[in-house]
């Protein structure tokens, strides 16, 4: 009986650890993404989009999924996994941000973008709403680490040229293309 | 052709010693899927950074030597970051642009349409090169509507923000309409089922038989003369001195048939979506 009692124990003492690591862990992820997140700031305009007119309900559809899609490549990025990209990519964008992630973790580098901001304007809308173009002028500080040293940090400005499709629930990114300042 | 891109610098700092100070010189813009190189100053081991699209690779290289960039690392546009590190690290930023169209990515609207509609059929193409980066630079794209042999609509159309759209009315012909673009020697076809509109001039014929009333439609066009597609419903409405009675038939191989029970003296009307047609008055049963 003692026996037994102590095994029980021992059992109920393992699940509560395993329970308790589980909860930090998804506090963790929690806080990182919302930490991520809130230091994204991006606002859009949709006034020159042609020739379809853009709705409100849809613009703040894209501004939710574009939002959701930076945060997902910073985090995918920065911690060099692949996990983030499932959902707000589509075809190409998601090709090449994969082949970026293993790329960095074969070399054991990493990309953090810190403190975004985007000025987002819709350019295009197909008049059938089913392609969007957005080009985004970006600044944030981009950190390039090497096996957790910081081995490049520099606040930049870049430019790029996005296509969104809708999905089954949300809009996806199928290209993300960064262009120079034209 | 790929070429290489040499850039040279000057030597600003000579020295012996193993990574000593550097500077580097990148391209200032690559085609994709060209090779390219980067020039460094100084002398001894360092590293190389390169991340860009697709890429985040490190490898040694010997400062003052020309580094040589792969073509398979510069096939997706975008901007490119080169990071040369020995005791310090130096970097230099390029772009890599999308190469000439090699595909069009081509969406049109609907796939089925009725005849005769304006502003009903539409279509979006987008160039793009063979490593599937959008292609920027404006290219005209040649819209075309053909239906057989015959050409209904062709317009060409610069791409603005690689995007380039038409729009157009639907033909006047039922059947299969191939929708075109091309630019240069590329192009995406889709096809477009027209099909009838609206039924036009609907009318019935009508006989007295053993158990009631046998109506039916001459064949139903649209106004432009294309017979309806099989299915279309057409409803017949009876009404007699006791009552009224409706039936629904669809129409096959052009023309919908009911059978109406009624003995007295009976006046048939028939309608298809907002579409009347004649009235028919039958006799009472003999």
């Amino acid at each position: 009986m003692k026996m037994s009692g102590i095994i029980k124990s021992a059992v109920c003492f393992r699940f509560a650890v395993r329970q308790v690591g589980t909860f930090a862990l998804i506090c963790g992820l929690v806080l990182s993404s919302y930490a991520a997140d809130s230091a994204l700031q991006i606002q859009l305009d949709t006034k020159k989009a042609s020739p379809r007119a853009v709705e409100s309900l849809t613009e703040r559809g894209i501004l939710r999924d574009y939002r959701f899609a930076w945060t997902s490549m910073s985090q995918a990025l920065e911690l060099s996994t692949l996990d983030p990209l499932e959902g707000p990519f589509a075809g190409e964008a998601k090709r090449v941000l994969r082949d970026t992630v293993v790329s960095q973790q074969h070399s054991g580098l990493s990309q953090q973008y810190v403190n975004q901001n985007h000025r987002v304007e819709a350019v295009f809308y197909s008049p059938e709403g089913d392609v969007m173009e957005l080009h985004d002028t970006a600044e944030y500080e981009l950190r390039i680490s090497d096996g957790g040293k910081i081995i490049h940090d520099e606040k930049v400005v870049m430019h790029f040229v996005v296509l969104m499709t809708p999905g089954a629930d949300r809009w996806v990114i199928r290209q993300l293309q960064a262009v120079p300042q034209s | 052709m790929r070429r290489t891109l040499l850039i040279y610098v000057a030597l600003c700092l000579g020295g012996s010693m193993a990574g000593s100070a550097q500077d580097l010189r990148v391209p200032a813009s690559v085609t994709a899927g060209d090779e390219a190189a980067i020039s460094t100053t100084g002398s001894g081991k360092a590293t190389l950074y390169l991340l860009g699209p697709g890429v985040a690779r490190k490898t040694d290289v010997n400062l003052g030597e020309e580094i040589h960039l792969q073509a398979q690392d510069l096939r997706n546009a975008g901007d490119y970051l080169a990071l040369v590190c020995s005791d310090t690290c130096h970097s230099g930023t390029f772009y890599v642009t999308a190469s000439k169209p090699a595909s069009l990515a081509f969406l049109v609207h609907p796939s089925r349409v009725p005849v005769g509609r304006g502003d009903a059929l539409s279509g979006v193409a987008f160039p793009f090169d063979q490593f599937r980066n959008l292609v920027l630079t404006p290219a005209t794209i040649n819209f075309q509507l053909t239906a057989g042999d015959k050409s209904l609509f062709s317009r060409p159309v610069r791409t603005q923000n690689g995007a380039a759209w038409f729009r157009t009315a639907s033909g006047k012909s039922a059947g299969v309409v191939q929708v075109t673009a091309s630019v240069d020697d590329v192009s995406a076809r889709r096809a477009v089922q027209q099909v009838a509109s609206e039924p036009c001039n609907l009318r019935i014929t009508g006989q007295r038989i053993p158990i009631g009333i046998l109506v039916q439609t001459e064949p139903v066009h649209d106004c432009a003369g294309n017979v309806v597609p099989d299915g279309t419903i057409v409803t017949f409405s009876a009404a007699e001195a006791n009552g009224k009675s409706t039936v629904d038939a669809p129409v096959k191989q052009g023309i919908a048939r009911a059978q109406i029970e009624a003995s007295g003296t009976t006046v048939i009307s028939v309608a298809s979506g907002v579409v009347m047609g004649n009235e028919l008055r039958i006799g009472a049963k003999q």
